[in-house]
This record gives structure tokens, sequence and C-alpha cells, in this order.
């Protein structure tokens, strides 16, 4: 199944309009839905009335946010993989209060650019590199991204110097696309601290206590019911083996009151005497243990003891950020 | 940056201070520094914002850098990119870092 997952770096859409005209398409993973209208445009566009055009996309009558990676909305909101995933496409009436504007491929592309610079921010504490890239290289990463140019964009993103770790399993089974990477990274690595900072988004659905069955999953029907949460991965680089198991726990101290982060919370009850805080920390800690039922990144689901350097250097997306889908059965859902 | 010996499990309760700064044409706000419970979304500043100035469109942005989703975790973001206790958010009304 995995190896399916694995090949598969397309999804394969059904599309429906409100009109009913049937459309089979590929979708790249990575890759944005409103990048697919001048493909789906031609399909429709005898259905449509006179009028302005503003594509967008709903699944099971959940509106679908235009700036996630096409290949996370799917992790994310079919935890039994549907396929072909059988999705709904608009041209008008446009939900304003749950999505934000898209204007179209501009859109996306500035979107895709300030993630960029988000990520930049969290691994070198400035966008700088970034900011400074010159226009024809930021158009041909866009360009690389948008038509899924692998070896354009290892070229391009390269300049950016974002190499986050020195990983030493992908080095040695993959030699030949990472020890360049590696150089720059290893140039980087003695002006830079040695403690990584890996960006991350995370997007959470808690399910609370009486629900056991993932095949028997709701629909979302609405986005609140996820948490969307960006908290950046610390590695120290003391060599120790850190596993994606022991990344979740540390983006999530409020599930995980036990991992390292205690010793935080716990200093952190000492400076502040009164607080509320440290209680729901504690509420957390003595109501059972978490349980991880399902953890999906581009389409896989790694095991929770695999290296998470490995994650990073294989799974990021290429807006540097690792994009990780999660249901996790917790006591309480966290806030908000 | 938020340096490392900073708190980081974002708490329930804690209010960020937001620094708003206005940036090329922009009207500066009488009032620019404000608190704002860090569980609120980045909208709520955006909307804020938009009231205050009564402008439709408007470019936000952090650190001079870069506009993040409104879905984003007004916590999340101080953690990330806030310093000296604060979170820098500049405005502009019309695109100022591309």
């Amino acid at each position: 199944m995995i190896g399916v997952e694995l090949l598969s770096k397309r999804l394969y859409m059904m599309l429906l309009s409100t009109d009913y005209v049937f459309v089979l398409i590929l979708a790249p993973r990575i890759g944005y839905l409103p990048l697919l209208s001048s493909q789906l445009k031609p399909f429709f566009c005898g259905a449509l009335p006179p009028g302005v055009d503003t594509i967008w996309f709903e699944y099971k009558g959940l509106p679908l946010k235009w700036y996630i990676p096409t290949g996370v909305l799917f992790d994310l909101l079919c935890a039994e993989p549907e396929r072909p995933w059988n999705l709904t496409v608009h041209f008008r009436g446009y939900p304003g209060n749950i999505l934000i504007p898209c204007d179209g491929e501009d859109s996306v592309k500035w979107s895709y650019i300030n993630s960029l610079k988000e990520a930049a921010y969290i691994i070198h504490g400035s966008s700088k590199n970034v900011m400074n890239m010159s226009h024809p290289d930021q158009v041909e990463l866009w360009r690389s991204v948008m038509n899924g140019k692998l070896e354009l964009y290892n070229r391009i993103s390269s300049k950016l110097k974002l190499g986050i770790l020195g990983d030493e399993f992908s080095a040695r089974s993959n030699p030949s696309s990472l020890k360049s990477q590696q150089s720059v990274n290893e140039t980087e690595a003695t002006a830079a601290p040695k403690a990584s900072r890996i960006p991350v988004r995370l997007y959470l659905w808690t399910i609370d206590d009486d629900f056991d069955d993932l095949e028997a999953a709701p629909n979302f029907d609405s986005w609140d019911q996820i948490s969307y949460i960006n908290r950046p991965v610390e590695i120290n680089g003391e060599g120790k083996y850190f596993t994606l198991l022991d990344a979740v726990k540390s983006i999530l101290p409020e599930l995980y009151p036990d991992s390292s982060n205690t010793i935080k919370a716990e200093i952190k009850k000492e400076e502040i005497t009164e607080e509320t805080t440290v209680e729901s920390v504690e509420t957390e800690s003595t109501s059972g243990h978490p349980v991880i039922k399902l953890l999906r990144i581009q389409g896989i689901k790694p095991k929770m003891d695999i290296p998470f350097s490995w994650v990073v250097n294989n799974l990021m997306n290429p807006d540097y950020f690792l994009h990780i889908c999660l249901y996790i059965k917790a006591p309480k859902p966290i806030s908000p | 940056m938020a340096s490392s010996d900073s708190p980081p499990p974002p708490i329930a309760s804690r209010k960020v201070v937001v620094h708003l700064r206005a940036t090329g044409d922009a009207p500066i706000l009488k009032q620019a520094k404000f608190k704002i419970a860090g569980t609120d979304k980045f909208s709520k500043v955006i909307d804020f914002l938009r009231r205050q100035l009564h402008r439709e469109t408007l470019f936000v942005y952090v650190n001079s850098a870069f506009s993040p989703s409104p879905d984003q975790l007004v916590n999340d973001l101080y953690d990330n990119f806030g310093f000296d206790g604060k979170l820098v958010v500049n405005y502009a009304s019309s695109m100022a870092w591309g």
C-alpha cells in the first residue's frame, strides 16, 4: 500500500461541477488546487453563465483552503483514501467568509513565496535569502514548483542555502543528490549554531474519548474541527536519535507533558507563580495518554520511530515546511 | 526570532503584545501597541486594522518580510517570529514586500 502511495505523486480526482459535468483529471500532490483552473475551464465553460469566474473546490460540503497543498488536503480529509477523489468545482458564489480571496495563479504564487519566507525566518532568523532572490530566480523557482520540475527546483532552491539537516541516513543511501546539498549545509553549519529549527505545519484533528473507529470517521464540515499548528521542531544536533514521535511530542506539549517540554513547563511554573497556565498542563497529564490514530505525510504513514531527519529531508514540501496530518485520540481537544 | 530561553509551550491564557507599524503612506494609528489573546487567529489582527483604517485592501506583514496566512495562531506567530516580547506587524495600503 505504501509502495503505491510512494509512486503516485499525483492524485486522481473526479471533479463535478454544480451543473453535473464530470471530469477525471490527475492533480499533482505537490501543487495547489486553483492551478488546475486552466485545465478545467474548457470542460465547464459551456455550462457557465456569463460573468466573473472564481474557481473554488469543495469536498463533501467543506470548501477547500486553496493555499494548503493538494496532497495535504487529501491526506487530511480522507482518512480512508478515496480514489478517485470526488470533488465539486465551483465557479461562482465564492465563500469569502471561509476562504481567503484567491486571484488565480498570482495569489497562489504569493502564498507560496510567503510560506518560503516564513520557513527561511524559522531556519535562519531572517527571510533575507528569499527576499534577496533575483527576479528571474524567483520566477524559475515558482515555475519548477508549478510544473513539478525537481531538478530545476533543486538547482534554484539550493541558492537559498536553506538546507536544514545533516542526515547521515539519507546521505549514505542517496549520495548523489544529497552530497551537493550537504556541502552547502556544512559551510553554513560552521557559522550557525548546531541546533536546527525545522518549519512544521501540523494539521491536527483531536478525537475525543468516546470515538474509536477510524473507518467511521465523520466528515469534516468545518475547518474549526482541525487545529492548524505552526511550531518548529528543534533538534539540538547532539547526535541523539531523534524520532518522528519525539518531534510530534515536542510540537504538542499540551498532549505530551511528560516529554522534554515538561522541564520547560516546570521552569515556567517557578517563574510565574499564580498562572492558570500550569494547571492546564497538569490536568492533561492526569487524564490518560494520547493515542496517535493516524499520521500521514505525503500520503505515507511512516513508522513513528524513524529518524525525524530522514522525514524532513525526504518528505518536506517545496516551501521548506513539513506538512503533517495527524489524528490523535486525546482526552480533551486542545484549543482552539 | 524568539530566543531559545523564551517560554515555548503556547499557553492558553497568554496575551501577546502586537506592535503595529505603518509602512509607506499608510496612516499611523494613535495606539500602536495592543494585546491580543494568543489563541486568536492572525485574521483578528487583520480585521482590527481594516476597521481602524477603514480600508478593505490592506497588506499586512510580520517583521517587514512576509504575510502569514490569516488562520495562523497569534501564539505560533509570536513563538516563531516575535522578539523583545512582541510581535511586529507592518501594514501598508499597497504591496510593500513582494
